[in-house]
């Protein structure tokens, strides 16, 4: 495996009509740029070039392949262009749309809108910096899930599932949407080969099944992940892995915590999506949304004294431990 | 010179093909090959293809148009197409070396010969006869021969084979010829999928009565059934010698006759990507980067 990464295009790099503005972001999968169209429009677009299998030296336009590498090289971009094909077939305002595909230096690009704002996960890190009890207000989680799963829902009905879904792949934009992006469908093939540096999962989003070889994924699959973006809107911190829960499960004791800051419905919502045997969970987004959106006047049930007292003292086992992360602002009995 | 020849693979119930197959001639000379990459070792399909191509480009060099020494001919070539396979072994640090079968037929000066390593046979067919086949280099054949002198016959899976390419030791081979041709001999080279689950005789019966671009895949049919659901790889090439002045031409006939001094054509790909990546040629990514645009245009037409 090659360490160097290969180079990013240089600015002003005239490419199937799009002009590079600068690199934005760089994935296992490639590159993605800003560029402008020749309406001046700007533009994400999304060059494939695994830094795993090949290299780009800096002012080069044509990447490197190794000959024993081509024939992984050529598997990814298969599953490069199954994520296109699944895009184009969508849209909806919550999941990125994709504009244009061309091949060019020997490699394909994918044009997609360009989204200005910021990512969820910075939102989450800059909200839990402010120390204050609730990361996010019940009704942002609420409106914000609902409209990441209208998309995802969509997503689902063309067959495709997203498995990588996270705070740092929900996308918020400057005028307040929320947009699913990233969709790296492709990452489950190519791990197939056992050839990918990159893994497959992200610890703390992905659900027990995507660690196993043989699990079945479907919906429910997505559906913990989203469970697991609620949890670190609600807690400012991922949970734990999966492997680590099915060891020892401290996930309804930290949502425990949360109990009279958030709803009842909302943490158990949150315990239905991250359950770990999958057919414990919502089997459909369409059943999530139902729960999500119920109406109605919501329940607080605060700790007893008992519960509080019982807590502190599974803290200060856990932290003694050092095996589970606590933050501050949930440790703090209110 | 004037031949007909089809060729087939088939992957049968098995993930992988990992058999390759290939021909290639000059003016005056003409090279059939046939390699069956080995399981129970890794990168089977690897090792046929790079025999195929070690061989095939040994020829391109050599058949000038024709091959002056075929028995130096067929010995540089297995040992280049070997060697190739271990330096590749040792280049992408495998700890054990791919493996595969190898049957290669020279038709040149109307005379035809062969060599072969591991169970890929050759079967020669004159007239409905069986003129010769190549005996297997496993266990199983070796003692049929034993037998004969007096051996007691025991169960030997027909599947071990005592010597193929890649090994690390090197590889034993049997060669044939010069047998000369007559018009209407058939030459086929086949891999064990097909005569595992195919007779001799049927298979001789088959290839007699038929033209080899209907008794070719007419055959691999056959394997294919019989060998059901698991069904192993199943390849062959026929080849049918035509004397230069008979007018009527089968299908799939090739006649060296109006290629110039110099040229080599050959079917032999180069590269070794495997099947289930062999569609994504250049003409395959076009296909899927017109097929998205076409979807992305669809849908934002759709779009309210």
């Amino acid at each position: 495996m090659s360490k160097v990464k290969p180079a990013p295009l240089p600015p002003d790099t005239n490419i199937g009509g799009y002009k590079i503005i600068r690199k934005v972001a760089a994935g296992g999968f490639g590159l993605v740029y800003l560029a402008l169209d020749s309406e001046g429009q700007q533009v994400a677009v999304k060059e494939y070039l695994p830094s795993s299998l090949a290299t780009r030296a800096p002012g080069e336009l044509l990447p490197q392949v190794q000959p024993e590498k081509l024939s992984l090289y050529r598997l990814g971009l298969k599953s490069f262009f199954e994520e296109g094909r699944a895009l184009a077939q969508i849209s909806h305002p919550s999941v990125v749309s994709v504009l244009n595909f061309f091949r060019e230096n020997e490699t394909v690009y994918m044009v997609m809108n360009y989204l200005e704002g910021a990512a969820l996960q910075d939102f989450i890190v800059t909200a839990r910096d402010l120390k204050q009890s609730k990361v996010f207000r019940e009704s942002t989680i609420r409106s914000l899930f609902d409209e990441i799963l209208r998309g995802l829902r969509i997503v689902h009905q063309h067959k495709m599932l997203h498995l990588d879904i996270k705070p740092a792949n929900i996308f918020i934009t400057d005028d307040n949407k929320s947009v699913l992006i990233d969709f790296g469908a492709a990452r489950e093939v190519l791990s197939k080969e056992g050839n990918f540096i990159r893994p497959m999962y992200t610890p703390g989003f992905a659900a027990p099944e995507m660690y196993r070889r043989d699990a079945s994924m479907g919906p429910w699959t997505d559906i913990y992940a989203i469970g697991a973006c609620i949890y670190a809107c609600m807690q400012g911190y991922p949970p734990n892995e999966a492997p680590q829960r099915l060891e020892k499960d401290r996930i309804a004791v930290a949502l425990a915590r949360l109990r009279g800051v958030y709803s009842d419905n909302l943490i158990e919502v949150v315990e239905w999506c991250m359950s770990l045997d999958p057919l414990s969970r919502p089997q459909s987004v369409f059943a999530l949304q139902k729960e999500l959106s119920r109406e109605g006047e919501r329940r607080y049930t605060k700790l007893t004294v008992t519960e509080k007292v019982r807590m502190q003292f599974d803290t200060m086992v856990a932290e003694t431990k050092k095996s589970v992360q606590v933050t501050p602002a949930a440790a703090k009995p209110k | 010179m004037k031949f007909s020849v089809f060729q087939i693979s088939r992957k049968g119930g098995r993930e992988k093909n990992e058999d390759r197959m290939g021909y290639c001639y000059t003016k005056a000379s003409g090279l059939f090959l046939l390699a069956d990459g080995m399981g129970g070792h890794p990168e089977g399909e690897v090792a046929a293809q790079i025999a195929m191509q070690a061989i095939s480009a040994h020829y391109q060099s050599h058949a000038k148009p024709e091959i002056e020494d075929v028995k130096a001919f067929f010995n540089s070539a297995i040992l280049a197409a070997h060697r190739q396979i271990l330096f590749y072994a040792s280049e992408k640090s495998l700890t054990d070396s791919p493996r595969t079968t190898l049957v290669a037929a020279l038709v040149q000066g109307g005379c035809a010969h062969w060599v072969h390593c591991g169970d890929s046979r050759l079967y020669f067919v004159r007239e409905g006869e069986l003129l010769a086949r190549t005996r297997d280099h496993s266990y199983l054949e070796q003692r049929k021969r034993l037998r004969g002198a007096g051996q007691e016959p025991e169960l030997t899976n027909r599947n071990v084979l005592y010597t193929c390419l890649g090994s690390p030791t090197k590889p034993e081979y049997d060669m044939t010829g010069p047998v000369p041709l007559q018009q209407g001999d058939k030459i086929l080279l086949c891999s064990d999928g097909l005569w595992g689950s195919l007779e001799d005789s049927d298979i001789v019966f088959h290839l007699a009565q038929k033209a080899v671009a209907i008794a070719a895949p007419d055959l691999v049919e056959r394997a294919l059934i019989k060998g059901g659901a698991h069904s192993d790889n199943v390849t062959l090439i026929a080849m049918e010698w035509e004397t230069p002045d008979t007018f009527e031409s089968t299908r799939g006939t090739i006649s060296t006759d109006s290629i110039e001094d110099g040229v080599f054509a050959s079917t032999v790909q180069a590269g070794w990507l495997d099947s289930s990546v062999d569609d994504l040629d250049d003409a395959g990514i076009e296909r899927s980067i017109a097929e998205i645009n076409e979807a992305i245009r669809r849908t934002s037409a759709r779009k309210p």
